[in-house]
């Protein structure tokens, strides 16, 4: 039906071809793929993801961009794809993180906040008058129950846990060197390492510390877990007072120069 | 619609706790000292617990003012009876007297609850606890005041055994020893403290002795001091102890 | 009339050493009248964390199905038991979802952390402000006298078997001065191994 507003093909939906592909979301990971390379490796005490900035015009003030970001506590994310789909999603998940708060007293394990942001994702792949998000997601995070986890969440909302994983324009190469480098004891310093030299692979221009973003998960030692709240972990010291130590934290310009220097 | 009528309200309550045990030859009575209307502490140190006889001591909880303008009653009526009978009045017929009184203000009551603790004329140790308007009971022990929620229950418990099996083949003791009692007297104030805002500041236990009774066990009480009195029965009658100690102030 | 005292009842529950004891009375009343004498206020939340709940009895009825929906939807989303201090916080913010309009009872709160079996015990009001305590924890009519009692017979440490007798006597001779509480008890004793449940033969009046 030709219609002046559109008629029965105004809805933008996501709808199977007849091969049975979702062409948008096929569109959506072909856009992820266009973007900046972001990594993840996990090792024995703890995960590290990294990104790399880049600058569409030198006039632009890239301390103002921040790609590596903190959910909450013991979660932190970093993306390939469209940044304004990544802002939004950062939002939704600080929102989604603090809402389990409001309600348990201590922040969601990492698989949760993950499930809550592939719902998210896989909603706009169903919903009408949206389309599906231009990111794949890393989201790495500690919980007492499962330790540290790294996920991968892509624009179909599906997800999987990786020891190691690239995303964005350079995943391929990315993750032959990855599979390459890593071993099941590899300590956070030599992963952190490791990134930077997988980020090399096929990076365009310098490498340094405003081009490079880190964000490190480092897994709590016995002692800082009992003044959490007992062997358990649980992150609701002294009774529900005080806070928990943060265990996700990005690192400053100035660690992230010490590491390409070294 | 009527024009707002005030009143002059005549009473008020001023918290504390009071409590008394019955043992064989003994009687332990005993209040905490603090005074208070509303959330406003008046004085940490206001006695409820008063000296009668050298057999009888009266505590009084309740409004601070009643109990002790009742209390003062009390005793005169006593002094009238010694002066009459040229002796001290049996603890019965004080609690008598007592009913007698608080019934004359029945329709303006004191606004008091009254322990009256002390020896019978048989020797033994004997409570009798009263409403406001003067019904009576003779027992073993009783709390009144702010706590005594709090505290009766535990007495139920540790004076009269309840919920408790006697061990087999005997029987739960009829009186405790001075000792324990007066431990239970303590960890009952302690507890009704600890929990109730109108209970603390000090503790006033008066232990009243039947007369002969070998008072060695009260040497091991520390803080103990004999009330002085008129010792009608001489060195061999009855005797009246206080012992002071401090509860928490917050 | 206070809606807190419409059908009656009484929970409590106490720390031990490495175990926690929760317990209730058994009357459900419509003011004076006694309606039941078998209504337990004690359900199981998972196999080491046990919620008493003192008040309306409705609202006993209608969060004892709210918490168990909601801590399933939990082991199902998280893949895990839940642990004692996050149930009294989902405890707490479901009673305060309802601040303006409150479920009428008075939570309490025992279990044991898993691992460590660290004794956790907390109870809340009805708009759920908890209160995380080492010793033992209230509710209902006879508040007042558990507290003196408790405060009395409680002491640190206990070993199960004297927490049980510490808790009975506790709320035996509690309700035994409350006309809303009594009619019997049940009692439960939670141990890393196991759960030890004892219904007391008490004064039927």
């Amino acid at each position: 039906m030709a219609t002046g507003d559109g008629g029965a093909y105004s809805y933008s939906l996501t709808v199977f071809s007849p091969s049975g592909k979702l062409v948008q979301i096929e569109h959506a990971l072909a856009r992820v793929s266009q973007g900046t390379t972001s990594l993840g490796i996990k090792a024995t005490n703890g995960i590290v993801i990294a990104t790399e900035k880049k600058a569409s015009s030198i006039l632009m003030d890239m301390s103002m961009i921040e790609k590596v970001c903190m959910i909450c506590p013991n979660i932190g994310i970093v993306y390939s794809g469209m940044g304004p789909d990544y802002r939004v999603l950062v939002s939704k998940a600080r929102k989604s993180a603090q809402a389990y708060w409001k309600i348990y007293g201590e922040y969601p394990p990492t698989r949760v906040l993950v499930q809550e942001l592939a719902t998210v994702m896989q909603q706009a792949t169903q919903s009408g008058g949206v389309r599906p998000y231009g990111v794949s997601l890393l989201v790495a995070g500690w919980d007492p129950n499962r330790g540290a986890t790294l996920y991968q969440v892509d624009p179909s909302g599906s997800f999987w846990a990786w020891k190691a994983s690239a995303i964005g324009k350079n995943m391929i190469n990315a993750k032959t060197f990855l599979e390459k480098r890593y071993n099941d004891d590899i300590s956070l310093e030599d992963a952190i390492h490791t990134a930077l030299l997988t980020l090399k692979e096929g990076f365009e221009g310098q490498m340094t510390e405003k081009t490079i973003e880190l964000g490190i998960i480092t897994v709590p030692s016995k002692e800082e877990l009992r003044e959490l709240g007992g062997e358990a972990g649980l992150s609701v010291p002294n009774a529900g007072t005080g806070r928990p130590k943060p265990t996700f934290r990005k690192l400053t310009e100035e660690e992230v120069r010490d590491y390409l220097a070294m | 619609m009527s024009a707002q009528e005030r009143r002059f309200n005549p009473y008020t309550e001023n918290g504390g706790t009071i409590l008394a045990i019955a043992g064989q030859d003994f009687t332990v009575i005993a209040g905490d000292t603090r005074q208070s209307e509303g959330y406003n502490i008046q004085t940490r140190y206001a006695p409820k617990v008063f000296r009668l006889t050298d057999k009888a001591v009266l505590a009084v909880n309740g409004f601070a003012a009643d109990g002790n303008m009742f209390v003062q009653k009390v005793q005169q009526r006593l002094e009238w009876y010694q002066h009459a009978h040229n002796k001290e009045m049996p603890l019965r017929a004080i609690a008598r007297l007592i009913q007698t009184m608080l019934y004359a203000k029945r329709f303006f009551p004191y606004y008091v609850y009254n322990i009256l603790g002390g020896i019978e004329d048989d020797g033994s140790g004997a409570v009798y606890s009263f409403d406001p308007v003067g019904s009576y009971e003779r027992e073993a022990c009783r709390a009144a005041g702010a706590a005594q929620s709090l505290v009766q229950p535990f007495l139920d418990n540790q004076i009269y055994f309840k919920n408790q099996l006697p061990p087999s083949g005997g029987a739960h003791p009829k009186h405790l020893p001075l000792k324990e009692v007066l431990s239970l007297v303590i960890d009952s104030f302690t507890g009704a403290t600890e929990r109730h805002i109108e209970v603390g500041d000090g503790l006033e236990i008066y232990i009243v002795t039947a007369s002969k009774r070998p008072n060695a066990d009260l040497e091991a009480i520390a803080n103990l001091k004999q009330v002085p009195g008129g010792f009608i029965g001489g060195e061999d009658g009855e005797k009246i102890y206080v012992v002071r100690r401090e509860l928490k102030k917050d | 009339m206070s809606i807190m005292e419409y059908n009656g009842g009484s929970v409590v529950a106490m720390a031990g050493k490495d175990c926690v004891a929760i317990a209730s009375d058994l009357r459900l009343g419509n003011q004076a009248l006694t309606i039941a004498t078998n209504f337990e206020k004690v359900f199981p939340v998972t196999e080491r964390i046990m919620l008493g709940m003192a008040g309306l009895a409705t609202d006993v009825l209608t969060l004892r199905d709210r918490f168990r929906f909601r801590v399933n939807m939990y082991t199902i989303k998280e893949e895990r038991e839940i642990e004692p201090e996050t149930f009294a916080h989902l405890v707490s913010s479901t009673l305060y979802e309802r601040r303006f309009g409150p479920y009428f009872i008075e939570p309490v709160i025992a279990g044991l952390g898993k691992g460590t079996n660290k004794p956790f015990i907390a109870s809340t009001d009805v708009i759920g402000c908890i209160n995380f305590a080492k010793d033992f924890v209230v509710a209902g009519t006879a508040t007042d006298k558990l507290f003196g009692v408790a405060e009395s017979l409680w002491e640190p440490d206990l070993e199960p078997e004297d927490l049980f007798e510490t808790i009975s006597q506790t709320l035996m001779n509690a309700v035994d001065r409350d006309a809303f509480s009594g009619w019997g008890a049940v009692v439960h004793i939670i141990t890393p191994e196991k759960v030890i449940t004892r219904h007391l033969k008490a004064r039927m009046d």
